[in-house]
């Protein structure tokens, strides 16, 4: 380089071209314009959220909401306090409602039949063909919907009485073998009401009911309530017998992990115990009398002593009984139901915790024959014209029920959906209509309980929808019945008006009636309860044995995921993320595998395996479970998709390939357990895209337990600091360094806790309640909503580079498939700490990890450069590297985004704040009001998102918080703490178990 | 032959960060740069602040209502402006208020140009500095009496230009109260 170019000369020009590249990239100079309104929305004031009331349209559990809107534009959706059913939170499903309103994979315009694929034609062709071949179809015509809100049901219902047809309403999760069973036992056509909070044992037959059971949100907050151990030390108890643990089973202090198909006999037997202890069976006393303890027990394979055992607890306690859910649902779905309401009834539980007096006027959900019934005259050319909306029977449909080949012998098919799906996919016609946060509509999810949904956008502008109840309008006229109404908007006016008149006009005049309906979200009527009913006798024969599985090998247990439902959810890149609450797995699928099966079989987490019933085959990786029986193997429903959108398709194996599609005798529910399978390995290997480092804590103080016993009697733990003197000093020291830094000058003064006053600010801190922590993983959707947190997909989540600010750790303690007995497994929302001595903070080269005044571990997006080494010192793993720009997501998805928080980039560490934006905003609310900002007014997303109200957050330094006063629990610990001297700002409670736990000191 | 290659990159390199310099100059590269090339005036007429503010007395915040309860200052709509201009023809611009009474009655809303904004990564909160007392020409200029129309005064929206206000001011000097 001596005659060239010296190596200086050589950093020269690097030098001078990094400083020209830099001008490139800090330039900000494009003209930017500002555009006015023209003439301004009355209840938009730019910078401030308007809130609206609405209801959730993710499942039929009706949870009313309040959508945060933010120029216009919906950004998060929150529970709405006030009503009955969400009380303020919402399930992971509510939260991703966002990515449905804006899914890139939304249908941008009516699309028309053309070969093998489709056209796009203007909304006037569309309903110009819409009437035709509905008109000339006259009654050889089909309506298939969901579960709809009953006004939009009204209006179908009068489609198809006027024009002739039929309607058929199809819920792959459907509740019709829980309401034939109501109305057998007790002579009322309802879903009965269970008051969780007013049992001390609640027993599930397999009831998932803090997933997707019924209403889950408003049981997971209630079951906590009965659950978790209260001031005197009391605690309720849970038993779940299935023969597989769902996050609801995880949640058990008791597994019983009887057969699957057995849970009517075990039920029937608990009874039978129960009416042997003198307790009044009613018509049911003789037939109770031939299931006894031991030939249940010999049914399900547990001991019968357990059935005993269980019964006279169940007998003596404030007692309740669920299920069986849809995992279990076979061809004894209905008599398991009956058998259920059946042991409450004779425990006496009718009345108490569990309430049928109240007619349900929703009309029912009926079921899979139904369908079957029309995929059947389909096949034979017995209708002309079938119109598909809400529902997606060529996904949720075993292939053997033949529905695809049945639907083209169809002259002409309409799917009215969001987006394309696999039944769309079949149609000749296929109409965009409105998302549920941009269309009006209502929900009666309990007699007595009814909410008007409100549109709570103008429809996104990139999709040219219809409100879906204006294009069953135009057909509804079009077909020749006399609607007065212009817009399904009038429509749902004029016939709550009616509503109104009907119950007597309460709150004054409909006008006001109606502004207050939509600004609470809640109207309550009296529906005129009804005395309790008594058992009747069963007005036709049900047989409660075990049905027998189809085929050889391990029975099949095909479940509903908590995160994508029956499928619905499968195209939202935060659901799919979302690692799955049992299995910590996300993006695709997996079979579960007792441990030991699996070594039995030689195979290792990741084998592929050919899992093949007798009908059909799907491949998938071997996830080793211990929750599930040696003897049965389990699958999730939801995944699978080959016609959903981007995020879906191609991203693991629907189990219904393995189904025979074949229905229960008595309402015709789908047998979701009615095969036995194979499983052959492939002698491939995949890794599994999961976050999940250990299950076992490895005897460290992570997520540690009491027994109830030893909290009664007083835990003794080291002295700690308490937690209001801590600030913590950070990295920040702008303070001379006096004397020239010898060792005798340190500590420096006013380093000690920053160069602040610390009785001036507060210190922010957060409790965190582990016996009351589901691991719904509700908050982990509710954070990444709140800010703007990316999915990274399942390559880059196989490399470990998740980007959830909540980690929900799950350890199982105590899990045992082969007998009765306790289980235990510990969740743990893992956050940033925000430690009062944080390791990520003097490793910082620039100061972006330092302590703020108020106590939080601060992240400066600006300032961080990437090193990562904060997140290499953070002893909890919760600081996450951004390694690509994962928050380019395609229009309109990036309308999401929350405003108030930055969109990181590419090599920026970030990290929980504890929703510092939140924090600011009311301290500026409180400002500008005048007012000093309330101990506990401050709400993170995860806080204002747990069903289970496991989270608490505010000021520690104010003695009358909420943080300060559950901190003071004797079950507090931090994580570390005592170890590594972190000082740690979340202060987490102990889980309390009724077995034995080993006790660390933590 | 190591030796040429590394200077074959050298210089390769000094192109690209030659035409990268060029190409930074040429855009206005930097803040300075910028306030010497003047962005492309692009406004459909020049909005006068003098008659408004000085002559009529007017509030800043009877147009820029949402300044003191929101982060945002607001900016005034269409019809705000034909409250007012409906009736008042004035004298000075009468050609620019028919201007905008076109727009208006096309109901096309006039794109104003940009002058002020701090980084994406800054959440300024305006009723924060309305509530502290902070009069809106500290940061903007009088706009009443000495710029008619508006223009960006001379200061920098730099970070340091925060602080030196906020040390000023003992207001609170940490990060998270506007970065996060």
């Amino acid at each position: 380089m001596s005659d060239g170019m010296k190596r200086r000369d050589f950093l020269k020009v690097l030098g001078v071209s990094g400083a020209g590249a830099g001008l490139v990239g800090c330039s900000t100079d494009q003209v930017e314009k500002l555009m006015p309104y023209v003439v301004p929305p009355e209840d938009i004031t730019p910078g401030v959220a308007t809130w609206y009331s609405s209801v959730c349209g993710e499942c039929s559990a009706g949870c009313g909401t309040w959508v945060k809107t933010r120029e216009g534009r919906a950004i998060k959706v929150e529970g709405n306090p006030n009503h009955p059913v969400s009380g303020g939170a919402l399930c992971a499903r509510g939260h991703a409602s966002l990515q449905g309103l804006y899914n890139p994979d939304r249908l941008r315009q009516p699309m028309r039949r053309n070969g093998d694929g489709f056209e796009a034609i203007s909304w006037e062709e569309a309903e110009s063909l819409l009437l035709d071949g509905v008109g000339n179809a006259g009654n050889r015509m089909a309506l298939v919907t969901g579960k709809e809100g009953p006004t939009l049901t009204a209006l179908l219902d009068g489609i198809v009485e006027t024009a002739g047809g039929r309607r058929v309403e199809y819920e792959p999760l459907s509740e019709a073998p829980l309401r034939e069973a109501a109305r057998l036992a007790f002579g009322r056509d309802v879903i009965p009401t269970y008051r969780l909070e007013e049992a001390d044992l609640i027993v599930s037959f397999g009831a998932d009911f803090l997933e997707t059971w019924l209403s889950p949100v408003e049981y997971g907050r209630s079951f906590t309530r009965a659950h978790s151990v209260d001031a005197d030390d009391n605690k309720g108890r849970f038993v779940f017998l299935s023969p597989r643990l769902s996050l609801t089973g995880q949640n058990a202090d008791e597994w019983v992990p009887l057969q699957p198909g057995s849970e009517a006999v075990v039920a029937l037997a608990m009874a039978n115990v129960l009416m042997r202890n003198g307790a009044d069976a009613g018509p049911y006393a003789d037939l109770l009398q031939a299931y006894t303890p031991d030939s249940a027990a010999q049914e399900a394979g547990i001991p019968a002593d357990t059935i005993e055992e269980l019964a006279l607890a169940f007998g003596e306690a404030d007692s309740l009984a669920l299920g069986p859910g849809v995992a279990a649902q076979g061809a004894n779905a209905t008599a398991a139901n009956l058998a259920v309401l059946v042991l409450n009834a004779v425990a006496g539980n009718v009345g108490s915790t569990l309430h049928v007096g109240v007619e349900n006027r929703a009309a029912p959900a009926a079921p899979h024959r139904d369908l079957m019934d029309v995929v059947e005259a389909m096949g034979r050319g017995g209708l002309d014209a079938v119109i598909f909306y809400g529902t997606n029977p060529a996904y949720a449909l075993p292939p053997g029920a033949g529905f695809a080949d049945a639907l083209g012998s169809v002259g002409f098919k309409v799917a009215v959906t969001q987006q394309m799906d696999e039944t769309a996919a079949l149609c000749d016609l296929v109409l965009p209509v409105r998302h549920s946060l941009e269309d009006w509509g209502d929900a009666n999810p309990r007699p007595g309980l009814w909410s008007v949904r409100q549109p709570t956008m103008v429809p996104v502008p990139h999709f040219d929808s219809r409100p879906v109840g204006d294009v069953f309008l135009t057909l509804a006229r079009g077909l020749g019945q006399d609607v007065d109404s212009g817009s399904f908007h009038e429509y749902l006016q004029a016939r709550w008006e009616e509503r109104h008149a009907d119950l007597g006009s309460p709150g004054g005049s409909f006008e006001e009636f109606w502004r207050e309906a939509l600004r609470t979200g809640v109207i309550t009527v009296d529906e005129g309860a009804t005395s309790e009913p008594s058992l009747q006798a069963p007005d036709r024969a049900l047989s409660f044995d075990r049905p027998s599985l189809e085929g050889e090998g391990m029975a099949l247990v095909v479940y509903p995921s908590s995160r994508l439902a029956d499928g619905r959810g499968a195209n939202k890149p935060w659901l799919q993320e979302l690692p799955d609450p049992v299995t910590k797995l996300a993006w695709h699928s997996w079979v579960e595998m007792h441990p030991d099966t699996v070594e039995e079989m030689g195979l290792r987490r990741g084998d592929m395996v050919r899992v093949r019933s007798p009908h059909g085959e799907v491949e998938v990786p071997v996830y080793p479970y211990p929750g599930v029986r040696t003897d049965t193997v389990a699958i999730s429903m939801g995944a699978g998709h080959e016609n959903y959108g981007r995020y879906a398709d191609g991203k693991g194996v629907n189990p219904m390939a393995l189904l025979p599609g074949t229905a229960e005798d008595v309402v015709g529910s789908l047998n979701h357990l009615a095969v036995r399978v194979q499983i052959e390995p492939t002698g491939q290997w995949r890794r599994l895209a999961t976050i999940e480092g250990s299950s076992d804590q490895y005897d460290r103080p992570i997520a540690p337990a009491v027994q109830i016993d030893d909290l009664r009697e007083g835990i003794q733990d080291a002295e700690r600091y308490p937690l209001y003197e801590l600030q913590g000093g950070g990295g920040f020291l702008p303070v001379p360094v006096p004397g020239g830094g010898a060792p005798e000058d340190y500590p420096l003064a006013g380093a000690q806790y920053g160069d602040y006053d610390p009785e001036e600010n507060p210190r922010w801190a957060m409790a965190i309640d582990l016996d009351k922590c589901t691991g719904c993983s509700a908050c982990v959707v509710a954070c990444q909503s709140e800010n703007n947190v990316a999915s990274v997909g399942e390559d880059q989540l196989m490399m470990g580079r998740d980007l959830h600010w909540i980690r929900m750790d799950r350890y199982f303690e105590e899990v045992d498939a082969t007998q009765p007995g306790p289980v235990d497994v510990r969740f743990l929302p893992m956050i940033c700490q925000h430690c009062g001595n944080a390791p990520c903070e003097p490793v910082c080269p620039v100061y972006a990890a330092y302590h703020t005044p108020d106590g939080l571990n601060g992240q400066i997006y600006n300032r961080c450069v990437g090193t990562r080494y904060c997140a290499n010192n953070c002893p909890y793993k919760i600081r996450v590297f951004n390694w690509h720009r994962f928050s380019d997501v395609p229009e309109p998805l990036n309308w999401q985004y929350n405003p108030d928080v930055t969109v990181r980039d590419e090599g920026v560490m970030e990290k929980c704040s504890f929703c510092v934006q939140r924090i600011r905003e009311r301290q500026n609310r409180a400002t500008v009001e005048g007012r000093i900002l309330g101990a506990d007014e401050v709400v993170p997303a995860c806080q204002q998102s747990c069903p289970a109200e496991a989270i608490v957050f505010g000021n520690i330094r104010d003695p009358e918080s909420r943080v300060a006063q559950v901190s003071q629990d004797q079950r507090t610990y931090r994580i570390y703490d005592i170890l590594i001297n972190t000082q740690p700002a979340v202060n987490y409670l102990r889980k309390v178990t009724f077995h034995p736990v080993t006790s660390i000191e933590v | 032959m190591k030796k040429q290659l590394l200077i074959a990159l050298a210089a390769f390199v000094a192109v690209l960060g030659s035409l990268a310099f060029v190409q930074a100059q040429s855009n206005g590269g930097s803040a300075d740069v910028q306030e010497q090339a003047g962005p492309p005036h692009v406004n459909p007429f020049e909005f006068p602040h003098e008659p408004h503010v000085a002559v009529n007395n007017m509030d800043c915040m009877y147009c820029h209502f949402s300044a003191e309860r929101s982060k945002s200052a607001g900016h005034p709509s269409m019809a705000s402006c034909m409250g007012c201009h409906a009736y008042v023809q004035g004298d000075a611009q009468a050609g620019d208020i028919n201007q905008l009474r076109e727009f208006w009655d096309a109901r096309e809303p006039i794109a104003w140009e940009r002058i002020y904004r701090v980084a994406d990564h800054v959440y300024f909160p305006h009723m924060r500095h309305v509530a502290a007392g902070v009069e809106c020409a500290d940061c903007h200029g009088d706009v009443g009496y000495e710029i008619n129309v508006v223009e960006r005064v001379e200061q920098p929206l730099t970070m340091g230009w925060c602080l030196n206000c906020h040390i000023e001011q003992g207001a609170s000097l940490d990060c998270t109260i506007c970065h996060y």
